[in-house]
């Protein structure tokens, strides 16, 4: 056997073997396509999910994310997530379960285009929140919310950062949750949540429940 | 100043910047794959650089361990490497001696300890006893930096010598058995060189490097290196016993075997300072030069026979050939800058330097008895014999003028230069620069023994052939002869001015303009003073997001003062006096239109495109053109010079796991001459077209080279396994082409059917090499991977120096060592173990 | 700080002294080259209040003329978001010997030394400009990202950068160099070695060496630095040495003479004869031989005659001034000869 052919060899027979290294089990969210869903067809499929994120999605229970007028590439990632099951056990992961792609699409579509209530849970507003959320707090290593998510926390306005949700008028004990579990290594299976969990490692519970008062005291 | 003064070695000063091989050029970085996980979790993809190129991707770094205070990581790469088809040939071996058997891809082991920025670095490779590497560094970052190195590096001259000597390697060639010195024919000869094993000649280089350098307070640093090289070896030279070529079955002319085996020892230090507004840099640099050998001897194998008849040649048998001398050099340089107003500075360095040689001086000559010319047969010495030579008289170091070489050049550095930013768009600035090579001492061949001056020529070989040819002047029956007799002393001074400014146009565009004036003035050449002028503009373009564009046209001007065809006259007997000049007058030293190309007068452009293009995020398409054009004011000599060049090189690297890059470089240079040959080889008329030079003697080449360069990579992670793939093709084609006025011109005008003007072109002189690179990293277990690689090269060499060389290196008094470069077909396989320590 | 330092060395020297000469020598030695780390090695107690390396001591935070109201936020700040850039950046010499430096002097700060302050940056990450970006749609003029990089880099070999040719051409210091992963083993390069970092503009000179004749830089055994200083130099070509020659003697030292009889073009520039980089010619010359050398020789008898295929070996009359190695078989000693009867380098 000369040497060429000694070296293909090796490569099939490499290529072959069974795949040894580390795969990548997280979701890179970098660069993801934009997603297309159908809004009207999304309709169809939501009744279920009003159940708990209230009417249009605009949930009223304080532990339940507001969806309504979330970004679709958030929504959808999201969901993609609990059906992939890669989250933690949660009650999303069952609801997934039988949803195809197109229906993520559809439901995130849906979603983001229904308008926003105000909560009508009581507003808390916090000095402290909102200055975590404009200036960050540099002796603690903690950087201003708004760089990401917008100076009026809709997000941001770049649309290569789809993806990076919303948090104005969102519940705060589901924010405070995110956070808490962020901050304690868990929940965090794609790229922008390896993000928050390097800046939530910087906020201790007050400082989060300050956060996500500021938050949801404001109009969606 | 913390990096370069506490990295490998200086981008100031000195050399061995990098220590690796060509199993891995990059040392180590290329072991490392990239990190999957890209560059940053906020966006995808590479950043560029502010030219535009794409950063690679960061490379996944071997795992950090702790041990007390120390953190380390490190890689070991053991395995095996095996070489087969023609793996014993120069041009695959050359600065990369490939072996069979173990290798040691590489160990690195990096160790620092955070509390105080201390590390240690650990890098070895060993890839034969002729290419390999060991370096050792220890250090604290901002602080100072101590380390070690040794290097073994080989450059593989010949592997298909064939010696008629025994001793290559030494300072003693003696001829092999079966061979009489003196007393051989060329059919012995012949058959000793083919029966000869074909051997492999190479000089090894190896060094030890130890270098320190440290910061002694935020603005004072100091740095000093040592190095140590010893070059052992043998490589193809010279050795002469006088023309072949016009005498048939006379004379001598031979291919040696040059013993190498010296030492140098290089030294650098300095102290550098750098304040707010003053900087300061002190340097000293010395290199000692040491050879074992001050000469190496030779024996002919051939008699010679006298051009004369009713003669007889001297038995000669030995030659002999000088080694380069021992020599010192030391260099001080203080450099001085001050910061100026306008964000200015203003720096001023004066560098003095002598080398210095002051070898003992070898006798003119290696023999015993006589050489020169016997008349009548007769090898007796007295009046009847006036060509032959007393050895005894020229033998030995009595017959020289002084003892030993005394000679040396003292260098002298003075430059001057500013640079202003008056306001954010305009910079100007401006340069003087002196620089001064005084020669020292000259050397006139006067044998105090004899009272005659010049040399033995050629061994005393061209005496014993052409009586009066000895090389050797006196008053009476020699002085006619001419002959060199003293040496050629070279002062140099140049004077630099240049002063340039660059506009910015807003943020896109600069331009740039430079006038740049030099003038030359060696002594004892063909021109005292050589002036030339140059303007050179240039323009940067930053216009858009996917462009870089750097441009430059420079226009340049050489004149100089009057061209003296002749300014050798006081190095020849001619100038003695006493010397009796030829009834027709001394024969014309050269051609009186002749222009040596370094002094001529000359028009040059030259322009220069780069261009760096991003077509798409992840690409990045780079491209230059660069022209070089050389107008030569010379009827004789150098008449042009241009060349031109140009590349095209696309990157992608669409994920971390993969990159690929593909690049194409066309090259051609031309170069135009001119010469003539003449009517009368001891004419006196130096006109071109007068009686010692006519047009019909004129002749012209033309040397085009071209090369066309091509390659590609791939680099992907399948995650199974990793692969890299490197192609590179280079065709190199060389054609030198003559014509000629008349078959006057030619060395052999009976090799053409008439005295018309002709033309015709050598074979092409062709170089093509193609490589075929690929290596597999195939992980086993967690910090454990296999590394398989393969080279397949094959090399093809055309070079017509050596045309029918295949079929006998002994061409009747010619003999030749080196078979000329071989072609090859040669390839390398390896395994490594690789493991992440 | 000088004070203190030889306050060092002498007690460490005191200490090698009760342990024998030898050690005396060691522990001096050590203890002058090492100033500081090698009291740290063996003192805890001096280690603990080891001062900053002076290399970093003008290490601050770097000035953003883009953003002058910025405030600095401090390195944890950065990786909150930057994790995986910190992540690769540990495994550099900037990140050892700046977190050094800022565990000796909180003052001294990390990512801000080089890329200004943050605080701007992390409330409009977007904004170009508002941190110092060593890259080409970064928003920081190329002349900001070098003058940062010289506050600590200045002087040294960089000691004629301002009016060199890679100043002028706007390169900046981030087109060979980045030190934020470690891509090469030395030098903190942007590409894999310094050849390859030169080659990403220069690819066609890295071109001229995989021609027959070259220097070992393919090999890996030697570096464009090696002769050519990119930070700028007294010479145009940016040689570290005042000429050509003095360059090609740094390793080549035997060529250096001088000699007793010379060779004009030799002794005056190596260049004349060879080419650089790559030829593919026998070694490195610019043009084969014999027609190498008559671009000046036009004397009288052998050296002037043109020489055709026919003076070859398979020509009607083979001829030595043509052969093989041409001119040189005979005028061996080319570069000059030591040899008294070496005028015309036969010996």
């Amino acid at each position: 056997m000369n040497v060429p052919t000694r070296l293909c060899f090796l490569l099939v027979a490499a290529l072959a073997a069974p795949r040894m290294s580390a795969a990548i089990e997280w979701i890179d969210l970098r660069g993801a396509a934009p997603i297309r869903g159908d809004a009207a067809t999304g309709a169809a499929k939501a009744t279920v999910c009003v159940a708990c994120h209230g009417p249009n999605g605009n949930a009223v229970v304080p532990a339940f994310p507001r969806l309504a007028g979330q970004r679709a590439d958030y929504l959808y990632w999201r969901l993609a997530n609990f059906k992939r099951g890669a989250r933690p056990e949660s009650v999303m992961t069952a609801q997934t379960a039988n949803l195809s792609d197109a229906d993520l699409h559809d439901l995130a579509a849906y979603f983001a285009a229904q308008t926003a209530t105000k909560s009508p849970l009581p507003a808390m507003p916090s000095a402290r929140g909102e200055s975590l959320f404009r200036d960050g707090d540099p002796a603690r290593g903690t950087p201003p919310c708004q760089g990401c998510h917008g100076a009026d926390a809709r997000g941001p306005a770049d649309s290569r950062f789809a993806t990076w949700p919303a948090l104005r008028g969102q519940n705060a004990d589901y924010l405070a949750a995110r956070l808490k579990a962020y901050r304690d290594g868990k929940d965090a299976v794609s790229s922008n949540e390896f993000v928050m969990r390097g800046v939530a490692r910087s906020l201790d519970d007050e400082a989060i429940a300050a956060l996500a008062a500021w938050l949801a005291s404001h109009s969606p | 100043m913390l990096l370069s003064s506490v990295a490998l070695a200086d981008s100031g000063v000195g050399v061995d910047t990098w220590r690796a091989t060509k199993l891995d050029p990059t040392a180590g970085a290329a072991v490392e794959g990239c990190d999957e996980r890209g560059t940053w979790w906020l966006v995808p993809g590479q950043r560029r650089t502010p030219t535009g190129n794409l950063y690679p991707c960061p490379p996944a770094s071997a795992p950090l361990h702790e041990r007390g205070d120390w953190t380390y990581s490190g890689v070991l790469q053991l395995g095996y490497l095996g070489t087969g088809g023609d793996d014993d040939a120069a041009l695959w071996n050359r600065y990369a001696f490939w072996d069979t058997g173990p290798v040691l891809g590489l160990l690195s082991v990096d160790a620092e300890r955070a509390q105080d920025g201390s590390y240690a670095k650990l890098r070895a490779t060993r890839v034969s006893d002729d290419d390999q590497y060991y370096q050792l560094a220890f250090g604290r970052a901002g602080s100072y930096r101590l380390q070690a190195s040794l290097r073994d590096i080989s450059n593989v001259l010949s592997a298909n010598a064939k010696s008629i000597w025994n001793g290559v390697g030494s300072n003693t060639l003696t001829l092999s058995d079966g061979l009489t010195p003196g007393g051989s024919t060329p059919e012995q000869v012949a058959a000793v060189s083919s029966a000869a094993a074909e051997r492999t000649l190479k000089v090894k280089r190896s060094k030890q490097v130890l270098g320190y350098s440290a910061y002694l307070t935020p603005d004072w640093s100091a740095y000093a290196d040592f190095s140590n090289e010893q070059r052992k070896g043998a490589r193809p030279y010279g050795g002469t016993f006088f023309f072949n070529f016009p005498f048939p079955g006379n004379g001598g002319v031979f291919e040696t075997v040059k013993p190498i085996d010296d030492s140098t020892m290089n030294l650098n230090a300095g102290l550098r300072y750098a304040g707010a507004a003053w900087r300061l840099d002190f340097g000293y640099s010395g290199s000692f030069y040491r050879d074992a050998n001050r000469r190496y001897t030779f024996q002919t194998p051939y008699a010679l026979t006298p051009v004369v008849p009713n003669a007889v040649s001297a038995p000669l048998t030995t030659g002999q050939m000088s080694t380069e001398p021992d020599n010192d050099y030391h260099n001080l340089k203080a450099a001085l800058t001050r910061k100026l107003p306008l964000n200015g500075e203003f720096s001023l360095t004066a560098s003095v330097g002598r080398m210095r040689q002051d070898d003992t001086l070898i006798a003119p000559v290696d023999c015993r008895g006589v050489f020169g010319i016997g008349l009548g047969g007769s090898l007796q010495l007295g009046p009847h014999n006036p060509f032959l030579y007393d050895c005894a008289q020229w033998n030995t170091p009595a017959a020289l003028s002084r003892k030993s070489a005394d000679m040396q050049i003292d260098t002298t550095l003075l430059d001057a230069r500013i640079a202003l930013q008056p306001t954010a768009d305009l910079s100007v600035r401006g340069g003087l620069r002196f620089n001064r090579d005084d020669y020292r001492n000259g050397y006139l061949m006067r044998n105090p023994l004899t009272g005659q001056y010049g040399y033995v020529s050629e061994n005393g070989s061209q005496g014993s052939v052409v009586p009066g040819e000895s090389g050797i002047w006196a008053p009476g029956a020699d002085a006619r002869n001419l002959t060199r007799i003293r040496s050629l002393p070279l002062d140099l001074q140049t004077i630099d001015a240049n002063l340039g400014a660059d506009w910015k146009l807003g943020e896109r565009d600069t331009l740039g303009a430079t006038f740049a004036f030099n003038r030359y003035e060696p002594t004892n050449r063909e021109r005292r003073q050589v002036d030339s002028s140059s303007l050179k503009l240039n323009w940067i373009n930053r216009s858009l997001d996917w462009l870089t564009l750097r441009a430059s046209l420079t226009f340049l001007k050489q004149t100089g003062d009057r061209y003296d065809y002749d300014p050798y006259e006081f190095t020849w007997s001619s100038s003695l006096p006493g010397f009796i000049a030829p009834p027709g007058g001394v024969p014309a030293h050269t051609v009186e239109a002749m222009r040596k190309y370094d002094l001529s007068s000359r028009d040059q452009r030259k322009a220069n495109v780069m261009a760096t293009l991003t077509p798409r995020e992840d690409m990045t398409l780079t491209a230059s053109l660069r022209g070089d054009w050389n107008d030569y004011d010379a009827r004789i000599g150098r008449q042009g010079y241009s060349t031109f060049g140009a590349t095209l090189q696309w990157e992608w690297q669409p994920t971390p796991r993969t990159q690929t890059s593909v690049y194409y470089g066309y090259d051609r240079s031309r170069l135009r001459e001119a010469n003539v040959n003449e009517l009368n080889a001891s004419g006196v008329d130096p006109r071109l077209g007068g009686l010692t030079y006519p047009l019909a003697g004129r002749w012209w080449v033309t040397d085009t080279q071209r090369n066309h360069s091509a390659g590609a990579n791939l680099r992907h992670d399948f995650g199974r396994v990793r692969l890299d793939v490197d192609w590179n093709n280079l065709y190199a084609r060389g054609v030198t082409a003559y014509s000629y006025a008349s078959s006057l011109a030619l060395a052999w005008s009976d090799t053409v059917p008439n005295d018309a003007a002709g033309s015709g072109a050598f074979a092409p002189m062709r170089y093509r090499v193609d490589t075929l690179a690929l290596a597999l990293v195939i992980p086993i277990v967690e910090r454990v991977s296999l590394r398989a690689f393969g080279v397949y090269e094959r090399g093809r060499v055309d070079d017509w120096h050596y045309a029918g060389f295949g079929t006998g290196r002994v061409i009747d008094h010619r003999v030749y060592t080196d078979g000329g470069p071989q072609d090859y077909s040669a390839h390398l396989v390896g395994i490594l173990l690789d493991v992440q320590l | 700080m000088p004070l203190q330092g030889s306050v060092r060395v002498a007690s460490r020297c005191r200490r090698g002294l009760q342990a024998g000469f030898l050690a005396v020598v060691v522990s001096c030695a050590v203890a002058w080259l090492a100033p500081a780390a090698g009291a740290a090695a063996t003192d805890d107690a001096v280690a603990q209040a080891l001062p900053v390396a002076p290399g970093f001591a003008k290490a601050k935070v770097a000035v953003n003329p883009n953003a002058p109201d910025a405030k600095p936020v401090g390195e944890a700040t950065c990786f909150a978001c930057h994790q995986l850039e910190a992540e690769h950046f540990t495994h550099t010499l900037h990140s050892l010997g700046l977190h050094a430096a800022n565990k000796a002097d909180a003052s001294i700060p990390v990512c801000e030394t080089c890329h200004g302050p943050g605080s701007q940056h992390a409330q409009a990450p977007l904004t170009k400009g508002s941190i110092l970006a060593y890259t080409k749609n970064g928003g920081t003029p190329i002349e900001v990202q070098t003058k940062t990089c010289l506050t600590c880099h200045e002087g040294g070999p960089r000691d004629h950068w301002l009016g060199s040719i890679h100043q002028r051409n706007g390169v900046s210091c981030s087109d060979c160099h980045n030190p934020m992963a470690k891509f090469s083993v030395e030098g903190s390069l942007a590409r894999p070695s310094i050849n390859d970092t030169c080659a990403q503009c220069h690819k066609d000179v890295r071109l001229e060496f995989n021609r027959r004749s070259h220097m070992p830089l393919p090999e890996g055994q030697m570096s464009c630095v090696d002769c050519h200083n990119p930070h700028g130099s007294l010479t145009g070509p940016l040689l570290k040495t005042n000429t050509v020659n003095e360059t090609c003697y740094q390793c080549h030292a035997e060529k250096r003479g001088p000699f007793l009889f010379e060779h004009a073009p030799v002794r005056e520039n190596c260049l004349n004869c060879h080419t650089p980089h790559g030829s593919n010619q026998h070694a490195l010359l610019v043009a084969p031989i014999p027609f190498l050398c008559l671009q000046c020789h036009t004397q009288l008898r052998h050296p002037n005659d043109l020489h055709t295929p026919q003076s070859l070996a398979t020509g009607a009359h083979p001829d030595e001034r043509i052969m093989g190695r041409g001119c040189i078989t005979c005028h061996a000693n080319i570069h000059g000869s030591n040899a008294p009867a070496g005028p015309k380098f036969h010996e």
